[in-house]
């Protein structure tokens, strides 16, 4: 059952279980696929979708459909909540008792310059032009802010946004066309 | 500014990533409320990253569903109360009710049961797909490095090359680089075993010394592989100077890093 974006935003104002549902089964991989990359352990994966999830449920009357559609909406939020939780010693913590799984995935993070690294990602990504790829996955993948990507790879900020754009653009074709 | 170069300076996608400052939100929304063209654009650009993280998905564990959910006071529905007379029963009928309830109830369960152990199978599944790709990168990563080593080894095992060692010169007591040379196939390669980090606007250069003059072998940065540089017959010496970045047409011998004579 298919259910409109101002239905749903009508179903979840209402407190009605069936809008979180949709809500929930709609989006939850989206955003946890956004989340575990910037925060690159499960269980901070859960901790930080769990808080959205709540977050996007408890506030929904704060969003307005003039300024942007429900995902980006939420998108943002998630993205901050991981960038957080990034930053918070929680995760400094976190790190110390990771389990050989996340190891294997911080080695790869920490010995080479893969960063993104699962199939889809890359196929996507191989799309791109290298400078492109490097911004994408900073500011996309990564949780970095702009400025933040332009230092990382000391180029003028002006540079980092006409690249992002310039890959979006192109990713704009490559996902209509699949 | 007009529209198109404000579509193209990059600020929408700013916008949708929620990496503008919120006077600049402001802004941009103002130019959305004003231009359709510049709303057809955002929508645009919204839907290219919804589509990417969708394209991008990875499913969360299922049991994170209910445990958000429990954190939720959903508004419960009217619930709705039926009246039914109730008929008289047998106790017989009665028994037979109370067991097929109870296969219903323990089917029931079982099948939930079943369904949740696959659900959370198919979600380990997918991060062990996922781990494994990355396993498989660092493979490729250590592989391709391993590859590399092996092809120096090849130079540096390899009796028709000449090994001369380049000794640090006044300027630089401690440095030291060895040339790897093949007279028969003229194959050059260049080993740094010390030499100094450079600024970004200087550049090392191989020079062979020839007949009393010296010939362009090339420029290298610092690097830690077996470099092949340019190939040469006949060489009384091989030496390194610093040069500006692309290096020189004739050396700049007061600069001199390492010099060695072949033997020749």
């Amino acid at each position: 059952m298919k259910i409109s974006e101002p239905a749903l935003i009508e179903l979840l104002k209402n407190g009605d279980e069936k809008g979180f549902e949709y809500l929930y089964e709609s989006y939850s991989a989206a955003l946890y696929g956004i989340v575990f990359r910037i925060v690159k352990t499960e269980e901070v994966a859960n901790e930080v979708l769990q808080d959205a999830f709540l977050k996007i449920y408890n506030n929904i009357n704060s969003y307005d459909s003039k300024k942007g559609k429900l995902f980006t909406w939420m998108l943002n939020l998630t993205r901050n909540l991981s960038i957080d939780k990034t930053r918070s010693k929680e995760m400094s913590q976190a790190r110390q008792s990771d389990n050989v799984g996340d190891n294997v995935y911080m080695l790869d993070h920490e010995s080479t310059d893969i960063k993104v690294d699962d199939i889809g990602v890359k196929e996507l990504l191989n799309k791109l032009d290298k400078d492109q790829q490097d911004v994408v996955e900073l500011v996309y993948f990564g949780g970095y802010t702009q400025s933040e990507a332009a230092k990382e790879l000391s180029l003028p900020l002006g540079t980092v946004k006409t690249r992002i754009r310039a890959s979006l653009k192109l990713l704009r074709k490559v996902l209509s066309v699949n | 500014m007009n529209i198109s170069e404000y579509i193209s300076s990059g600020i929408l996608e700013a916008y949708v990533l929620g990496d503008l400052t919120a006077g600049e939100r402001k802004d941009v929304e103002d130019m959305i409320d004003k231009h359709p063209e510049i709303r057809n654009e955002l929508a645009e650009i919204e839907s290219t990253i919804e589509e990417l993280a969708l394209k991008t998905a990875i499913s969360p564990d299922d049991a994170l569903k209910k445990k958000i959910k429990d954190q939720i006071n959903f508004k419960e529905e009217a619930k709705e109360i039926v009246l039914v007379n109730k008929p008289v029963v047998t106790n017989t009928i009665k028994y037979a009710v109370a067991a097929s309830l109870t296969i219903a109830l323990v089917t029931s369960y079982l099948a939930f049961d079943f369904w949740s152990k696959w659900q959370s199978t198919k979600s380990r599944l997918d991060n062990l797909i996922a781990q494994n790709q990355r396993i498989a990168d660092d493979y490729n990563f250590v592989n391709q490095e391993l590859q590399d080593i092996e092809a120096d080894l090849e130079i540096l095992a390899n009796p028709d090359f000449n090994r001369i060692l380049m000794r640090g010169t006044e300027n630089s007591p401690n440095a030291l680089a060895s040339i790897y040379w093949n007279k028969r196939s003229e194959e050059v390669y260049l080993k740094i075993q010390n030499l100094q980090q450079l600024s970004d606007e200087n550049q090392y250069q191989l020079w062979a010394i020839v007949d009393g003059v010296p010939v362009d072998l090339g420029v290298f940065d610092l690097s830690n592989d077996v470099m092949p540089m340019t190939q040469i017959a006949d060489a009384a010496a091989f030496a390194v100077t610093i040069e500006p970045r692309g290096g020189s047409v004739n050396p700049s011998l007061e600069t001199m890093q390492v010099v060695g004579n072949s033997g020749d």
